[in-house]
């Protein structure tokens, strides 16, 4: 079971760095022009594409897992998912208070990705003491 | 919901990672049955009674014993 789970994890990893790694390099590109009109919409969705795997293998790793593993997951994305949408909305009310500065959506988006991962992680740490 | 999960299982000398292998369950996840943190569902509750070959209730029952 533990190495069947590795494996899905190890997927799910593998999605998520793919992902990040093109979207690092779509940027570059973007940056530098090299980027025909016709393919951006392209190049620019290519990232997004891959995140599907990423959701695909996290519902199999889900669905591969025992009753109280698969709860302990599906607290901690609760977790994560509340946590990170109060933050998101925090942030946006203090930015159109002029109290912070007011980002872009694609900034705004890798630090709403790296919060959703660190988050479900501690959402992790807090729902597995509960059951420990 | 308390059980008699820990006593049975000593009675056949198996260690929480055994029973879990034999359940086909994680060791936490017995852990947590043992120590009434978590109640299986029906499926999961009807194999460990099938396992240790007694009825359902002779294993689970109400908080407060066997007759609360």
């Amino acid at each position: 079971m533990a190495c069947e789970s590795n494996r899905f994890s190890m997927r799910m990893i593998l999605w998520a760095v793919a992902s990040a790694v093109l979207t690092i390099l779509v940027a570059g590109l973007q940056e530098a022009g090299i980027i025909p009109p016709p393919l951006r919409i392209v190049a620019a969705l290519a990232p997004v594409a891959l995140m599907v795997g990423f959701f695909v293998g996290m519902g199999r790793y889900l669905r591969s897992m025992d009753e109280l593993q698969r709860l302990i997951h599906l607290e901690a994305l609760l977790f994560q998912f509340a946590a990170t949408m109060l933050l998101v909305m925090a942030y946006a009310a203090l930015a159109k208070a002029d109290v912070i500065p007011n980002l872009s959506a694609s900034r705004v988006m890798s630090f709403v990705w790296t919060g959703a991962f660190l988050l479900w992680g501690l959402g992790m740490v807090v729902v597995r003491r509960r059951y420990q | 919901m308390t059980n008699r999960l820990r006593v049975l299982r000593a009675e056949r000398d198996w260690s929480q990672a055994e029973l879990a292998e034999r359940l086909r369950v994680s060791r936490q996840t017995i852990n947590a049955i043992e120590t009434g943190k978590y109640d299986p569902s029906l499926p999961l509750a009807f194999a460990i009674a099938h396992l240790f070959r007694r009825p359902i209730e002779e294993i689970f029952y109400p908080n407060g014993g066997p007759d609360a």
